[in-house]
């Protein structure tokens, strides 16, 4: 079973790798601005790390508010 | 002294609500316009008439000679336009706005270095480097001046350039107007009539689809006339005495001391004059009261 | 061609700086990774399955084509999700809020935004498509050898031009409603239609929905370019003629 799982690894760790790195970025996002164009701060939050991929994706298209606080 | 901008018998209906009757004017070279009407009058749709956004019913327009057409026009190489509330992508700065704006307008990059330096101090936005979409109105209206302006044009077209903002952007953006118009001609919309005195030279009135009142705008005064004599004395009792003098019917707004004389004849006031001598009354103060732009707006839509 | 250029560049620094190129790279970079992933996965998990009375499920490990089969579904379902989502607000956008109005004023023609958001979203669908495709084709390399793989470049090219299709739809749409809901009603109407029409067999051959998922067919050698030719045909005419009318509406639509 090892040696199955082990075969998997060069595939799941780059597939980890985006998952978390879209995750992270779309926090980052959420939480470095204060309007959204749906929903709020908590939502998205909750939305970007429960859903793999398409919640981080959801944000980034249609959450992120038009706006932008200073940076 | 040519005309930058001839409107000819301008039309426009949507669907059944027909906004523009029947337009027709001329911006002289070198003029800031006025283009008075209430809300809904028809200001924005005969802008956008103007610049070739909007299909007219029927009439023409000529900016610097050529004909507008609608769709694409050539002719908005001569015309900077500034919409009521300018529309800008967030996430670009300034500086990399106007200098979309100005390769699109065709212009060579140093030109285009140069206008925008220009433009961003003229309009006080010389050092702000955050992205636009953290703008406040009256940072976007400016920057809005600074975009219309950057090719040059010989036409600036604003509309309502100073209705969405506070007392002191108001200032602000007419006093921009005020000094782009030493090289470029000014036509603009509002429903604020003392923006209208502070900078124009020339005005026309909107109401109801048709222009009905046009012209200079101190020949407009002119021919209207003075609408009265304001007259205040040191003392109630000569205040008294010249009020017997004076038919009652024209006179209006007492105070203790002061009292206003409706009358558009032009040689009244010397006859007063006479009248007050006559009857060794002295005013301290005698004024002739010249019309304002509200006055000549209330007339021309009454 | 000064303005054009200048509006492609602010077409790509929009696409970047609305984070739409990053959402797109990695949707595409994850589905590449996923599609011989999932293939792995199933006879694994599914072997030694206890079908009841005694049968044991045997089902045999997974090959390249089952790799490139999940590749084509992950991409012609998921994929074009993202890709809709993404480019929903091309045209709608910037007609609802009005960012149009400078430029056209300044006269940058009509034609030329079309064509420039044409071209940036084409670049930006060509890249992820091809992402995702060298992605598949690594992973599909070293878990399993590429054999032989017969008509490659008119399997792919298939979906590519199916995505092409539907970016033209959503460009057409948000022009016509000036919001992003045309666009996506656009997509969404044209792509249930043609999966109506796909009911009767026979017109399959010719529905470019055919372009979308089934090419895998033409790898395994189980059929053949000519069943898929017309339907491709009948897409690149359908891309012209979604994009002439996109032309024709914006020349005539008053702002």
């Amino acid at each position: 079973m090892t040696d199955q799982l082990r075969s998997y690894l060069p595939i799941i760790i780059p597939l980890a790798i985006i998952e978390v790195g879209l995750m992270v970025a779309a926090l980052i996002h959420i939480f470095s601005h204060k309007k959204y164009r749906f929903g709020n701060r908590w939502v998205w939050v909750v939305i970007s790390v429960l859903f793999n991929l398409i919640g981080p994706i959801l944000y980034f298209a249609v959450g992120r508010g038009e706006t932008q606080d200073d940076e | 002294m040519t005309d930058v901008l001839r409107v000819e018998n301008l039309a426009k209906s949507f669907g059944k609500t027909t906004v523009i009757t029947d337009i027709s004017l001329s911006v002289p070279a070198g003029s800031v316009f006025g283009f008075i009407g209430e809300n809904g009058a028809g200001k924005t749709t005969t802008m956008k008439m103007i610049l070739g956004l909007l299909k007219p019913d029927s009439g023409s327009v000529l900016v610097c000679g050529e004909k507008v057409r609608f769709g694409m026009t050539k002719t908005n190489r001569f015309v900077g336009y500034l919409p009521d509330v300018p529309q800008f992508y967030s996430y670009m700065r300034p500086q990399e706005y106007l200098r979309l704006c100005g390769q699109i307008a065709g212009m060579s990059t140093q030109d285009i270095a140069r206008r925008s330096t220009e433009l961003l101090e003229m309009v006080g936005l010389a050092k702000v480097s955050k992205k636009i979409g953290s703008f406040s109105r009256g940072m976007r209206q400016r920057l809005g001046v600074a975009q219309a302006l950057i090719h040059s044009p010989q036409l600036l077209i604003c509309d309502e350039p100073t209705s969405a903002l506070d007392p002191v952007g108001r200032k602000e953006v007419l006093d921009l107007l005020h000094q782009i118009s030493a090289d470029t001609t000014v036509l603009f919309s509002t429903h604020v009539l003392s923006d209208v005195e502070r900078i124009c030279d020339r005005a026309a009135v909107l109401h109801h689809g048709t222009i009905v009142l046009d012209g200079n705008l101190a020949d407009l005064k002119a021919r209207h006339g003075s609408t009265g004599l304001r007259v205040e004395f040191s003392h109630p009792d000569d205040l008294a005495r010249f009020c017997a003098l004076i038919p009652s019917g024209l006179l209006a707004d007492p105070t203790d001391t002061e009292i206003t004389v409706r009358t558009t004849d032009p040689k009244a006031d010397l006859a007063i004059l006479h009248l007050l001598a006559e009857h060794d009354i002295l005013p301290v103060r005698f004024e002739v009261l010249a019309p304002s732009v509200e006055n000549l707006f209330l007339e021309a839509v009454a | 061609m000064k303005a054009f250029s200048s509006f492609l560049g602010k077409e790509f620094q929009e696409s970047l700086r609305t984070y739409r190129a990053l959402i797109m790279i990695a949707a595409f970079v994850a589905l590449g990774v996923l599609s011989p992933l999932l293939a792995k996965m199933v006879p694994d998990l599914l072997n030694g399955t206890d079908m009841g009375g005694g049968a044991i499920l045997r089902v045999p490990a997974a090959t390249a084509l089952d790799s490139w089969g999940q590749f084509f579904k992950n991409i012609s379902q998921l994929g074009v999700l993202v890709l809709v989502i993404v480019d929903c607000g091309i045209t709608g956008t910037e007609l609802a809020r009005g960012t149009l109005t400078n430029f056209l004023a300044k006269g940058l023609s009509r034609s030329t935004v079309i064509w420039a958001k044409f071209v940036a979203a084409s670049v930006v669908w060509t890249l992820c498509y091809v992402l995702a495709l060298l992605v598949t084709w690594g992973y599909t390399w070293y878990f399993w050898g590429n054999g032989p793989l017969p008509h490659a470049f008119l399997a792919f090219a298939c979906l590519w031009v199916f995505g092409e299709f539907l970016i033209a739809l959503l460009i057409l749409g948000g022009i016509i409603q000036a919001n992003i809901y045309g666009a996506l009603l656009a997509a969404a109407a044209v792509i249930i239609v043609l999966n109506l029409v796909n009911i009767a067999p026979q017109a399959a051959k010719y529905n470019p929905i055919t372009l979308a998922g089934g090419t895998v067919n033409l790898l395994s050698g189980q059929n053949s370019p000519g069943d898929y030719l017309p339907a491709l045909w009948i897409c690149l005419a359908a891309i012209v003629a979604v994009m002439a009318a996109a032309l024709a509406v914006f020349d005539r639509k008053q702002l």
